[in-house]
Formats: structure tokens, sequence, C-alpha cells
């Protein structure tokens, strides 16, 4: 057994890749309970696979994981999940209480945020943090995050980059289990990525959605009209967000810009299936980071327009690598 | 300050004529017309977007407005350690923050205009001229007014040497701080001038016409404003405690509409538009 596993906590993943004579090596590769990390053999040099599994497919109320990974100069990691990281609402009792926690917080207790039911759900938290070094580059082709009814979930993610290093980030959220008839009704979803650039950030997306309390507001004689997260965010049932940053997506960026060039908007009469935007991350980032942003009236659209849209990407990691992605 | 200098102030700053260039932003508010999101009554689709647009602006450029001001106004009254090149560089810090969460070339593109718009507002139009005589017989007075004056003069130049950006709510903050104007009422005057410029706009897109615009101001935006604040006035940034924003997920700026984001950015798709923004 790896020796580092006894030193991660529960939910920790730690992954260290780097390259040697054309091949990818893990020095590192390690994780504990609920989380799981696993790498199938691929044949493209330079590239690794991981896919960052969480027993049960989901998570609940209260459990916290934490990713660390390294990606060594010139090598190429490409993360993918599979199916979409459920978030379940609370549960009473606590998963795996005899564990230490991964996090501490100054009260001793996990940030918790009550649902419009009234209990008090404890936050899941997902953290992951990234080291890329020079030519080396990071894809992240997750699925979506699917947040239960009452659910409520922070990730953050953070990645440091060399300079001449690559990240491609994909962060997707769906509207929650629709077969059940649910639409934007978990309690609190918060999603943080940040994009550092030898030491200077240069890009960090917060996404905050929240179902506003239900209270009325009657000290000017009249109520606030209430908008659910529902009314904010339809007729769509997907967002998705992609960060890209370095000279590896270069490529990928052309495209991209020049697809998005070419469209104009005539005055509409009813929202489009599915809306995309792109933008340049920061004026003085040198036009090296970009922001596609996603929207669509059901996941699978988006993740249609995802998988042509993100498409050179095989050229970075390979045609039967990027195959896995979007399946 | 007294509080009839203040409400002077209040009203000097709400004038609608005040060159801001505010007058040329919609705040994606064209793009979502055109693009027929919202209810098909124009009346209430003004009303759903004020409501959407403002609760993520006020989520995610009030704690900017915030640290902007108390940090100006800590330097003003001498409350602080920090000289001016300290307050200046914090300051920055701010600055630079705000553009790497403003991930919208549009909405920076109009921030920044509307930002240098006010530092030119104060150095130009609220100044006191140096050869005019003083209302004020107190020293102590003239000697905040210059060392405010020479902050805020060289902050403006950092924007023009592009060693800053120069966004609206930092500017913001800066100005209102300079003026002395209280926190609370610079939090107050910026999200109603958010949410009337908004409404302008509407008028001037012929969704609603002046008098529904008077309406939605006096009876849906107040209560729209009051809450947002309510939420948001004690939120930081976290640039002046020196924390590292990426640990915060609860308390920092956030957007809260990526549908609204997203329609903000692709304003510039649209085939035929009055608006810059």
């Amino acid at each position: 057994m790896l020796p580092h596993v006894a030193q991660i906590h529960a939910g920790g993943g730690r992954i260290v890749l780097s390259q040697h004579s054309g091949n990818a090596i893990f020095s590192e590769l390690s994780s504990t309970y609920p989380l799981k990390l696993l790498s199938p053999r691929v044949q493209q040099k330079c590239v690794a696979v991981v896919y960052a599994l969480t027993y049960g497919g989901g998570l609940v109320g209260g459990d916290q994981v934490h990713l660390s990974a390294e990606i060594n100069q010139a090598a190429i990691l490409l993360l993918l999940t599979q199916g979409s990281t459920k978030v379940f609402k609370s549960r009473a009792e606590q998963r795996l209480a005899s564990v230490k926690r991964l996090f501490e917080f100054p009260n001793d207790n996990p940030p918790a945020t009550t649902s419009s039911i009234g209990f008090t759900s404890p936050n899941t938290i997902q953290k992951m943090d990234f080291k890329v070094s020079p030519n080396a580059v990071l894809v992240l082709l997750p699925d979506p995050v699917t947040c239960f009814r009452s659910a409520s979930y922070s990730q953050i993610q953070t990645f440091h980059l060399a300079k001449d290093a690559s990240v491609v980030v994909l962060d997707w959220i769906t509207s929650g289990r629709r077969s059940r008839g649910e639409e934007w009704v978990f309690s609190r979803y918060s999603s943080v990525n940040e994009i550092v650039v030898d030491g200077k950030r240069i890009a960090r997306d917060v996404l905050l959605l929240e179902t506003e309390e239900g209270k009325d507001d009657v000290r000017m004689g009249s109520s606030t009209q209430q908008r659910t997260l529902a009314d904010r965010l339809s007729p769509y049932a997907c967002y998705a967000t992609v960060l890209l940053s370095g000279p590896a997506i270069q490529t990928l960026a052309e495209g991209l810009r020049e697809r998005y060039g070419k469209m104009t908007v005539m005055k509409a009469t009813t929202p489009t299936e599915l809306l995309w935007s792109l933008s340049s991350i920061c004026s003085d980032s040198d036009g090296l980071g970009m922001i596609v942003r996603v929207a669509g009236k059901d996941t699978e659209l988006v993740k249609e327009w995802l998988r042509d849209a993100l498409s050179s990407l095989a050229d970075v990691v390979g045609i039967d690598v990027y195959r896995r992605a979007f399946v | 300050m007294t509080d009839d200098e203040e409400t002077y102030l209040l009203l000097l700053l709400s004038d609608s004529n005040l060159p801001t260039g505010s007058f040329v932003a919609s705040s994606g508010l064209e793009s979502y017309i055109t693009h027929a999101f919202g209810s098909r009554d124009a009346y209430e689709r003004t009303v759903s977007f004020m409501h959407d647009s403002l609760a993520s602006y006020t989520r995610s450029a009030l704690p900017f407005v915030s640290d902007a001001h108390q940090l100006v106004s800590h330097y003003r009254n001498n409350l602080t350690n920090h000289d001016r090149s300290n307050t200046l560089s914090i300051l920055r810090s701010l600055d630079d923050l705000y553009e790497t969460m403003t991930l919208n070339h549009v909405a920076r593109r109009a921030s920044k205009s509307q930002g240098v718009a006010l530092l030119s507002l104060y150095s130009k139009g609220f100044s006191r001229k140096p050869t005019s005589t003083s209302t004020s017989v107190d020293a102590d007075d003239d000697e905040v007014v210059a060392r405010i004056s020479d902050l805020v003069t060289q902050f403006k130049l950092c924007v023009r040497k592009e060693a800053t950006h120069g966004h609206l709510p930092i500017c913001w903050g800066i100005l209102t701080a300079a003026l002395g104007l209280s926190l609370e009422r610079s939090q107050y005057l910026h999200i109603f001038l958010q949410a009337r410029s908004l409404l302008s706009a509407s008028v001037r897109l012929n969704e609603i016409g002046p008098y529904g615009a008077q309406q939605i101001l006096l009876h849906s935006a107040r209560p729209l404003i009051i809450s947002q604040l309510d939420k948001c006035k004690e939120l930081r940034t976290g640039v002046l405690d020196g924390d590292n924003p990426a640990d915060e997920t609860a308390n920092g700026p956030a957007n809260t509409w990526p549908l609204g984001e997203l329609l903000a950015i692709r304003h510039d798709l649209l085939h035929s538009r009055i608006f810059n923004s």
C-alpha cells in the first residue's frame, strides 16, 4: 500500500503525476473513503486519466472531499467522474462519525444553512487544489453536479499554474432530479474557481445560488415579490462554465472565438434551447484566458454542445482519451 | 458632517444630469429583451429583470464599495496607519480583485468608463477652486480636503497610466468617502442609482413609460433595495484584512444570476443596439 494513505483524512485524495521519457507516471495516487481515485491504462504519450468517484455515486450533507493534485513538467492529466455528482440533503446521523473531520471550523461546526423547510442541513464541501508545472496540462471534465431537494453544497477549486502551464476547467450544475419534478429546489449551491498564474490571480469565478428565505417584507406596507431560483434560472435546467488558460488551449480558444464572432442576435420571440457566451478572462492576462458560459433547456443539449465545442482538446489528450469525456 | 450637509450631498449625487456615463449602460437589459426573456408583459419584464439583476449586482459589487469607502474614509479622517502609498496600493488590490471577478468584458468596459467618470466628477466638479473663498474658517477642514484631493488625484493618475482599472464600485466608494458621506448612505445611494439607471434604460428601450418608471422606483424598487442592502451591507471582500478570498465561500462577493451574466456578455452580439452594455 502507498505510505501516504495513512496521512490523509476521510474524503482526502492526492495525485502527483510526472512524465518520464514520454510516459505519464503517478508518483502518488491515493484516496480515502468516500472518495475513490481510479486510473485506467491509456496509450496516449504523456497522458494519464483519473476518475474521481464517490461511493454510492453521491455525497450527503456533511461530506467533505479534499483532493489535491500536482501535474509536473510536461505531463497531461484528464480528470473525470462517472455520472453526475449527486448531492443529497443531509441525514440526521453523521456519516463516518468516527473519522476526523477534514476541515477545522473556527466554531467547531461546519457552515450550516437553513433550508426552506426549516431544518439545518450541514454543508457538503468539495475542495480541490491543483498545481500545474510549466508545459503541463490539466483538463478537468467532470459530469455535472446535481443537487437534490434541500441539499447544500460548496465547491472550491484553485488552480496554481506556472508560466506556460495550461488548464481547462469545466464546472456545471443541473436543476435537480427532474424525474421527481425537482427544478432548482436545492437549498444552496456555491462554486468558486480561482486561477492563479505565476503567482498572480487572473480569474476568480464565484457562483452562488441560494433559495431566498420565504419572509415577506412588511415594512413597506407591501410584500416584496419573491423570486425563486427557478424564476431566475428558467427556462434552463443546466448551466456550465468553462475556464481556459495557457498555451496548450490556444487552438481551442481561437476556434471558439471565431465561432462566437460569427453569431448575430436578431430580435427573438422566444428564448433559444441553448445559449452560450464567450469572454476574455481579464484585460491584462495577455488574452491567454477565456471563459465560456453555456445554458441549456436540458443537460443532454449542453453536454452535446460541450463535446463538440471542446473537441479540439482531442489534439491535446488524444482522440481515444477525449472520447472518455461526455459519455 | 451634519445631517443637512449629508442630505445636500445626497441631492447632488442623485442628480440624473451628473456626467457619470450610466446613460449608455443597460446592464444587460437590452440583451435580455432582444433574447426574449422575461414576461410577455413589458412592465413585468422590467420589474423581474430589475429584481434579478439588482440582487446579483448588490451581492457582487457592494463589498467593494464598502471596502473602498472604509479605507478612504479612515485615511481622510486620519484613523489609520496606512499612508498614502499604502492606501493606494490596497485600493489597487481591490480594483484588481474586482477585475478578476468580473469575467465579462462588456461589464468590465462599462464599469471602467463609469468609474473614471466619477473620479473626474470629483476632481473637476466637486473639488474646491483654490481661488474661491472657502466658507470654512477651519484650517483643519482645509487640510482634510487637500489630503483627500491628493489621494483621489493619485488614484486617477494610476488609472490613466493603466496601473489600475478604475472600476465603478471602487471609485464610488472613493468618491463618497472623499466627500464625507457615511458608509450607509453611500451603499444605499449606489444601489438606488443602479436601480434608477436600469429603469431609465427600460424607458429608453420603450419598455415602460416615464410614469411607469417612477411608479416602479417608488413602489417596487424601494423594498427591493432595502432587502438587498440588508443582505449585503455587512459583506466585505477580505482584501482589507489581508485574507485570502479563495477560502471564502459564504461571505464574499458572488454572482447570483448566471443567466443575466450570460446575456450581458452576449450584448455585443446584438444586431442592433442602442446601449454599450
